[in-house]
């Protein structure tokens, strides 16, 4: 059989499985040992099993559970509260006023957790009420929070782009601070459109109704200073290259028991269920790594990923042809998948074709998780639209609509990372120089 | 039998999460011993074979509390018997699987136990150890599957969906479609 009727016969179980609702993790492997069964005449059972072993012991893996843990210690914490306190008298004078609030905060706790839907959790909790009471455009607070939940991915620590990095056997700390320039620009572009939106429609914005004094101002974000130090503190540490991202890890998960304890949100039961929580979260992630990675060395015997390379190469789309039709596809995947599946499936399949191709695979790293940011706010399947379903209580085509103009700025985004690959990889070229 | 086996899988879920504690003593003291100038040597090695545990143990807790990711989208606008069926079909398939996973597993960790391989590094951990932690946790994995599917078969309600950590299933029910 030709390897194209091969790929089309593969292609077709994949999607009935996923679609039939079996789980993720499983329906990689489920394909995988069809694929290897159908097609090859490997021992499926025993390279299933080796490649289990080897998958989930390498080193910077060790990363993903220790920050999956230290977001779910500060999502329990006051941090929400004190995150609206704290920003609001800083952003009271931009165009927009607190509408800035959500962007900055998002900004800030994707700093410390690497999920997205906790992130618009926790900031929504609280800025979603406070800017309903002072009569903000409902729409815009939905928006612009969808919008910005997505930055959990993008900003490290990223579990995301851990997953990424193991895969694709990159450093995990460089993807890090590859991050952090094209988080910066999405906060920009999100904060920028606020300010226009506020211009052209400056009846829909509340009256200012207090002015601070520079140190009343500080005293008002007081209880943000140690959060802030925390990030600093594992952030730098792995940009300097004192500590690896496992090790900073660690002392993120140090720091914010600590900052737990201090403000008197560390009871015994917010230490198990924040540690329950952080199991649960890790063994689901993991379980579709593993088998996103027996997909891969299934993939690999059928000969798949060569040929689409080769196949791809031939076609001669150029760069920008490339990138284009793989972001259509992303987007397209992205609406019924969610971010972490979608970055798994593809390393397994379509990474040869990218390195065929001459693409860097960090740069692609932080473009393909750029892309699935999108895949939050687009239905019928968006995390961050059913996070914000739950906050709300409106239905998800309302919330899609009000999300809608976050979905383009992040394809603005893609193109400005597609034209100016420096704002990923700046960046990590400085951390070699040092 | 219930109450065995909800213990069983919340017990392994627990002694996953202790792996997951054991992994930051761990590197926790790489640190501080290297602070103090003392090499601990097997620290990074013992954090891999626990997060390796760890992962596994924690799985049919995990499925059980309804957050393993899935694709709901057909399963939530299905007509209730073509759900039936439909979910029917995701157990029966997720059953087989992870026996088949499991039963494989198990062979490869008696094998290394046979052959008796160890780790690489300075500490020559025997290999079967760590990876009777995986094969124990897919083992569970498959009982869980077999508990639910037969639940199911039963005409009651399997735990996952019950529990449902399913973000989209949670919202979509709490939200109601309007």
């Amino acid at each position: 059989m030709d390897i194209l009727s091969i790929a089309l016969i593969l292609t077709f179980v994949l999607l009935l499985l996923l679609g039939s609702g079996l789980w993720v993790a499983l329906s990689l492997v489920g394909v995988a040992v069809f694929a290897m069964t159908a097609f090859t005449t490997a021992p499926v059972g025993s390279v299933l099993a080796t490649t289990t072993w080897g998958s989930t012991t390498p080193f910077a893996l060790i990363a993903l559970p220790l920050f999956v843990w230290m977001g779910e210690i500060l999502f329990r914490t006051r941090l929400s509260e004190d995150m609206f306190r704290g920003i609001a008298p800083w952003v009271t004078r931009l165009p927009g006023r607190l509408l800035h609030v959500n962007v900055v905060a998002c900004g800030i706790f994707a700093a410390i957790s690497g999920s997205s839907a906790a992130t618009a959790v926790t900031i929504g909790r609280m800025s979603i009420p406070e800017l309903h009471r002072r009569g903000y455009d409902e729409r815009m607070s939905i928006g612009t929070l969808a919008g910005s939940g997505t930055l959990g991915f993008l900003i490290p620590p990223s579990i995301i782009l851990i997953v990424y990095g193991v895969a694709a056997e990159l450093s995990i700390a460089r993807l890090f601070i590859a991050g952090i320039l094209p988080g910066v620009m999405l906060i920009a572009l999100f904060m920028g459109f606020i300010m226009l939106w506020a211009l052209v429609n400056p009846s829909r914005i509340p009256k200012s109704d207090e002015r601070l004094s520079f140190w009343r101002k500080v005293y008002e974000s007081r209880r943000l200073l140690p959060t802030i130090l925390l990030i600093v503190a594992v952030l730098g540490s792995i940009y300097l290259g004192i500590a690896t991202p496992v090790e900073a890890a660690v002392v993120g998960v140090l720091g914010s028991l600590a900052l737990a304890w201090g403000t008197g949100g560390l009871s015994r039961r917010v230490l198990a269920d924040s540690l329950m929580g952080a199991t649960r979260t890790t063994c689901m992630i993991s379980f579709i790594f593993v088998g996103a990675s027996f997909l891969t060395i299934a993939m690999g015997f059928t000969g798949i990923p060569r040929s689409l390379a080769q196949w791809i190469a031939e076609m001669e789309l150029g760069h920008y042809g490339l990138i284009a039709a793989l972001t259509v596809f992303f987007i397209v995947l992205g609406c019924f998948l969610d971010g972490i599946s979608v970055v798994l499936l593809t390393t397994s399949i379509i990474l040869p074709m990218i390195q065929a191709a001459g693409i860097d695979l960090m740069w692609f790293g932080i473009y393909l998780v750029l892309v699935v940011e999108m895949s939050q706010v687009t239905p019928p399947v968006g995390f961050n639209l059913f996070v914000l379903q739950g906050l709300t209580g409106r239905n998800i085509l309302q919330i899609a609509r009000a999300a809608f103009p976050f979905f383009i700025l992040l394809q603005i985004g893609v193109v400005l990372l597609v034209v100016f690959p420096e704002i990923a990889t700046y960046l990590p070229q400085q951390m070699t120089k040092n | 039998m219930r109450r065995l086996l909800n213990g069983l899988y919340k017990g392994c879920g627990v002694l996953s999460a202790a792996f997951i504690v054991c992994i930051a003593l761990a590197i926790l003291a790489e640190i501080i011993g290297r602070m103090a100038g003392v090499l601990i040597p097997a620290a990074t090695e013992f954090a891999g074979y626990c997060l390796a545990s760890a992962i596994f143990l924690g799985l049919a807790y995990t499925l059980t509390a309804g957050e393993h990711i899935r694709v709901s989208i057909l399963l939530l606008r299905a007509p209730a018997r073509a759900r039936h069926a439909l979910e029917i079909f995701c157990l029966a398939l997720g059953t087989a699987l992870s026996i088949y996973f499991a039963w494989h597993f198990c062979a490869f960790a008696y094998e290394t136990f046979v052959f008796g391989e160890v780790g690489q590094g300075l500490i020559k951990t025997p290999l079967w150890i760590p990876q009777s932690g995986l094969a124990l946790g897919l083992v569970v994995l498959a009982i869980a599957f077999v508990d639910e599917l037969v639940t199911m078969l039963r005409g009651r309600t399997p735990q996952y969906a019950q529990r449902d950590g399913d973000e989209a299933a949670r919202a979509l029910r709490a939200g109601g479609e309007s």
